[in-house]
């Protein structure tokens, strides 16, 4: 009886939310990170193709007797395009990577610590991309006003 | 006592960090799922209205897929509400995956969390075939590139 006026706080909190990983959970959880693991080691495969195609595999078309130098620079565009892409590419997917394999961990061995890890870095990956997102769309709302007002004094 | 470490040991929980982890988790998703909506919803809207004319344009807009015109116009259209409806179907599991997992934290409902780790699972599998099509579409660009160089030299 003594015993069970105590406080549990460990306990407590290590069931806060009165939610458990069960069975089905956990084989979805499981199945979730699996194709996690699989989107990002494709997303890291292409981005190597990515790099192949903008190193080697430069287009051929001709440019006229001086096009020599606007091949060039055509070249260093798409090699610094495709390099800040694929870095951009591998600092988002590299959290969804670590979802992947922290809460494979964490549900084989049934570590909250580890499955907790891993929704952390879901978390730091769906930030990121929302901040992204942001950026963008602040950019898109810049691009729209300024093409708008380009238009109003272009009139008059 | 025992029965209830015996239980902690054969059981995971959901404890207080984890729980604030995915609330914040959910927070973001949620924003990128309804962003995600608006987008398709006004993509959608622009491909019905303008349908026609953007794909007069696509020749221009995208050489590379200057090929596709040749297809036919019923084609392309088919496959873009394919494309349109899986994308879709991707952010509004994202959305029910926030909504859901929310739910479960705060009513403490086992059942509202489980289907919110099932749409988890179904949001993964759409993008885990999606990337998947984009890898054999990069290697296809790969291959022909290095024909097309082959000819040229």
């Amino acid at each position: 009886m003594e015993e069970q006026q105590l406080p549990q706080a460990p306990q407590d909190l290590e069931n806060f939310f009165n939610i458990a990983f069960d069975g089905v959970t956990r084989a979805h959880l499981r199945k979730a990170a699996v194709w996690a693991k699989i989107s990002t080691l494709c997303a890291f495969v292409g981005y190597g193709v990515v790099l192949i195609v903008a190193f080697i595999g430069q287009p051929v078309y001709s440019l006229g007797s001086n096009g020599e130098g606007l091949r060039r620079t055509v070249t260093a565009t798409s090699i610094f395009g495709a390099l800040l892409s694929v870095g951009a590419g591998i600092f988002i997917n590299y959290f969804l990577y670590r979802f992947a394999v922290s809460s494979i961990r964490g549900i084989d061995s049934m570590d909250s610590v580890k499955a907790n890890e891993g929704f952390s870095s879901l978390r730091r990956y769906f930030k990121i991309l929302g901040i992204c997102l942001i950026i963008v769309l602040c950019l898109l709302v810049l691009v729209i006003v300024f093409a708008g007002l380009g238009a109003a004094t272009s009139r008059f | 006592m025992e029965n209830l470490q015996e239980q902690s040991l054969l059981q995971m929980n959901l404890d207080y960090d984890g729980g604030h982890i995915l609330h914040e988790t959910v927070r973001w998703s949620r924003f990128l799922s309804i962003v995600g909506i608006v987008s398709i919803s006004l993509m959608v809207l622009v491909f019905a209205l303008a349908g026609t004319t953007l794909l007069g344009l696509l020749p221009k807009l995208a050489p590379s897929l200057a090929s596709l015109a040749d297809l036919g116009t019923a084609l392309i259209i088919l496959v873009l509400l394919v494309v349109f409806a899986s994308l879709g179907f991707m952010v509004f599991m994202l959305f029910r995956f926030s909504v859901l997992i929310r739910k479960g934290i705060d009513q403490q409902d086992q059942v509202a969390f489980t289907e919110g780790i099932k749409c988890l699972k179904i949001y993964f599998l759409i993008g885990g075939i999606f990337a998947i099509l984009g890898l054999l579409g990069n290697f296809v660009s790969l291959i022909s590139i290095f024909l097309i160089n082959r000819i040229h030299f």
